[in-house]
């Protein structure tokens, strides 16, 4: 009885081992032909103009302008000279965001600014900017910037500032820096510009729920730039 | 294949051998019955010790309708936004909402392009925005001990959460007077939305949460009826200003 059933197994074609055999070089073959099991290169960051749109994931930011504007000293001599940089930025979100401010060397940032990781050339001395969305949105944000060397005051007073980002609600936020006394006004500045990504966290209601993208796996891995946006610094009158 | 035909030799001598080999073997089984007995239990264990292939497969059954169960309340427990929730108490314009340990009511709302405040030196601030501003008169009474309202939140028909704007100052609105026991204090509450924001939203009032959240806070949780019809109405007769005056 047995030795018909070892015919019959004799009799059958081993096919597996030589199947499996050609999938895996095959599997070989192409993971080879499309660069082997590295990473795959990152892509560099965008390049972006004055004007420029960019999706930083949970927030649309346009970056409408750089411009150097003069408040002049009421009591005459050297008025206080501030570089101001000018985003439109929409909260894709749906809960209200606060504007925060971009990190500092060794000081991280908070909540939105925290995406402007870094401006090239550095304004030197200070305490970082001063992120705010002035008064009325879009139109009156201009006018210390139109008139720079008149200068308003910056549009506080009489308008009412905010640092709150609503949801689909687009602000104008103004990043001002203060230039020191001496010195000149750098000809163009870049801003280095990361992104967000959800993120869950094990304590959801202490976490935030946007976290930058990183570049890397680790932990401590340093934000990735996604673009690095150029902007002319406008300046207007005797600066 | 070659261990097998000694096997069926082997097999093909036994077999003829087995008549006499009982002969011969049972003087010494006669003389271990354990022996004996061991083979009975082991002819015995077949019959009862194995469960038929039905009884099997209905074990079977059970203990994966047991692991599924216990997975399915694994998934049913709350995640912890549902644990730190707050206890929600709902209601609509001119209602007065008990929420445990205090009272509110809004009494009206308004729709407004721009807001201008006076506040207690006689300084006049006025706030704009690309959307609208949604000011709402509320009032707020406590149940037992003296309460401070939170930033209130406006919820949007599509999940969206609007915090109170930053624009109108803080001692202006609701969130600044401590809410007393035994009158109802008055103030308002304002936000900045987007227009086609209003239809449907509602406004969440609660009181101060501290650095470590309290969890189960009670809110109050107020629907301002409006429609897609009641909206479109009320932000094209939107005043062009609202003026609101410290009363200090």
């Amino acid at each position: 009885m047995t030795s018909p059933l070892g015919g019959a197994r004799r009799r059958r074609r081993p096919v597996a081992v030589p199947a499996i055999a050609l999938t895996v070089a095959t599997g070989l073959g192409v993971t080879v032909a499309l660069g082997g099991l590295r990473r795959a290169p990152e892509e560099p960051p965008r390049r972006l103009g004055p004007g420029a749109s960019l999706d930083q994931g949970g927030f649309t930011t346009r970056f409408v302008e750089s411009r150097a504007v003069v408040w002049p000293n009421p009591f005459g001599g050297m008025g206080r000279r501030f570089l101001e940089v000018e985003l439109q930025v929409t909260n894709r979100g749906d809960a209200t965001v606060e504007v925060g401010a971009p990190g500092d060397g060794g000081t991280p940032g908070l909540f939105y600014a925290e995406s402007l990781l870094r401006m090239t050339p550095a304004v030197e001395g200070g305490a970082g900017p001063v992120v705010s969305i002035p008064g009325t949105a879009a139109g009156n944000g201009e006018t210390g910037g139109d008139d720079g060397s008149l200068g308003s005051g910056g549009g506080g007073g009489e308008t009412a500032p905010s640092r709150q980002l609503h949801p689909d609600l687009p602000a104008t936020v103004v990043l001002r820096y203060e230039l020191p006394d001496s010195g000149s006004v750098p000809p163009r500045v870049r801003l280095d510009v990361g992104a967000f990504e959800r993120r869950e966290g094990s304590f959801t209601h202490l976490e935030r729920e946007w976290s930058l993208v990183r570049d890397g796996e680790e932990a401590d891995a340093p934000p990735k730039v996604v673009a690095r946006v150029t902007l002319p610094v406008r300046t207007a009158g005797r600066v | 294949m070659d261990g097998v035909s000694p096997a069926e030799d082997g097999t093909a001598t036994a077999e003829p051998g087995t008549p006499p080999a009982e002969s011969g073997m049972s003087p010494a089984e006669r003389g271990t019955p354990p022996a004996g007995s061991g083979t009975a239990v082991r002819r015995h264990r077949p019959a009862s010790g194995t469960p038929s292939p039905a009884r099997r497969a209905g074990l079977l059954a059970v203990g994966l309708a047991l692991a599924a169960a216990a997975v399915g309340l694994r998934s049913a427990g709350l995640t912890p936004e549902e644990r730190t929730a707050h206890l929600t108490w709902t209601g609509g314009v001119g209602d007065e909402i008990s929420a445990s340990r205090f009272s509110a009511r809004v009494k009206t709302i308004h729709v407004t392009r721009a807001v201008e405040t006076t506040d207690m030196t006689g300084r006049v601030e006025s706030a704009g925005t690309s959307g609208i501003f949604l000011v709402a008169d509320v009032e707020a009474t406590a149940r037992r001990r003296p309460q401070k309202l939170g930033r209130p939140v406006l919820l949007t028909e599509t999940g969206g959460r609007y915090a109170a704007t930053d624009k109108i100052d803080g001692s202006l609105t609701i969130t600044d007077p401590d809410i007393q026991v035994g009158w109802w204090t008055e103030g308002v509450v304002v936000f900045e939305i987007p227009a086609a924001a209003l239809a449907g939203s509602r406004i969440v009032l609660a009181p101060q949460n501290g650095f470590i959240e309290e969890a189960l806070l009670p809110e109050a949780e107020i629907d301002l009826g409006l429609d897609g019809a009641a909206a479109e109405r009320l932000i094209s007769n939107a005043k062009d200003v609202y003026q609101l005056a410290s009363n200090k």
